[in-house]
């Protein structure tokens, strides 16, 4: 998988070391500013209120 | 001897499901470095913003007395705005520097930048039950020390115009997520007889689950206008 990637990049070694940072880098910040923030609800930590039947308190987003 | 092609293609798979491995087991580790400190920067960042809109608000309009917002055209108290801060508490039991502000309205997306009031119940310093909810753990873990609150404890609400002291009635009670009846005007279980001038707080018990909630009641004891300077639990 990585290897495939690897031979994919453009450029020699160096070159390709500072696109695969850059990857790197990018699928980070997707996660911490979108699939994380998503994920996070899903855990229990946010249920705080006392809400009946966890209908639109602080719960996991029902 | 296997043929050189199938140990080719069996190092494929072995390597392809290593690196797999070591994909998931980046990505647990990047979420769990978002969950326990991530979500700590961005809440302390927007309880900040939420105090800082707070002070600017208040600089720019006079004190009042009374404890409701003094700009409303109306005459009743200009209704708190969905998601907004409107207060800031502190808990000196917390440490001296635990202060947060108080938002409207208890959604997950409010939460995660500072306390939630109880959308329906009273205001500070309102006769009624003022409930505020807030993480015990992520988003900066504002509640972490709920156990701690002992009674006699202060709770110090400022609204902009008046510091408001609650005092803690007893230790903080255990119950399930369904019993809405602690948040009542005449909170059930607290001790309170009769209507009067109460605060309420819940986060989730135990610290990192959801089973069940733990509940701090507290009644009016002071209040104290903003110009005469901080009340004396926060000098003292």
């Amino acid at each position: 998988m990585y290897g495939w990637i690897w031979r994919h990049l453009p450029g020699n070694a160096w070159v390709r070391s500072v696109i695969a940072l850059l990857l790197v880098l990018a699928v980070v910040y997707a996660l911490f500013q979108y699939v994380f923030p998503w994920a996070e609800p899903l855990l229990p930590f946010g249920d705080v209120t006392v809400d009946g039947a966890s209908a639109g308190g602080a719960g996991a987003g029902q | 001897m296997p043929s050189p092609l199938s140990v080719r293609s069996l190092r494929l798979v072995v390597r392809t499901f290593s690196e797999l491995c070591i994909t998931v087991g980046t990505l647990i580790v990047l979420f769990v470095a978002y969950v326990l400190l991530w979500t700590g920067v961005k809440a302390a960042d927007a309880a900040d913003d939420g105090i800082a809109t707070l002070n600017s608000r208040w600089a720019r309009q006079p004190a009042a007395p009374s404890a409701g917002a003094p700009s409303a055209p109306s005459a009743s108290p200009s209704p708190y705005r969905d998601g907004k801060p409107f207060a800031t508490m502190r808990i000196p039991r917390f440490g001296s520097g635990w202060e947060w502000p108080v938002l409207e309205n208890t959604e997950a997306r409010t939460l995660q930048k500072g306390l939630g009031h109880y959308s329906g119940t009273a205001r500070p310093g309102e006769s009624g039950n003022f409930a505020v909810a807030g993480h015990r753990r992520t988003y900066g873990d504002p509640f972490k020390d709920f156990p701690k609150l002992r009674p006699g404890d202060a709770v110090i609400v400022n609204d902009g115009t008046t510091w408001f002291t609650y005092r803690i009635a007893k230790e903080p009670y255990r119950t399930v997520p369904t019993d809405t009846a602690v948040v009542d005007p005449v909170p059930r279980r607290s001790g309170f007889e009769g209507p009067g001038r109460y605060l309420t707080l819940t986060t989730c018990e135990p610290e990192w689950g959801s089973s069940h909630r733990l509940i701090a009641w507290a009644h009016l004891d002071a209040t104290r206008p903003v110009s005469e300077g901080k009340p004396p639990d926060l000098t003292g």
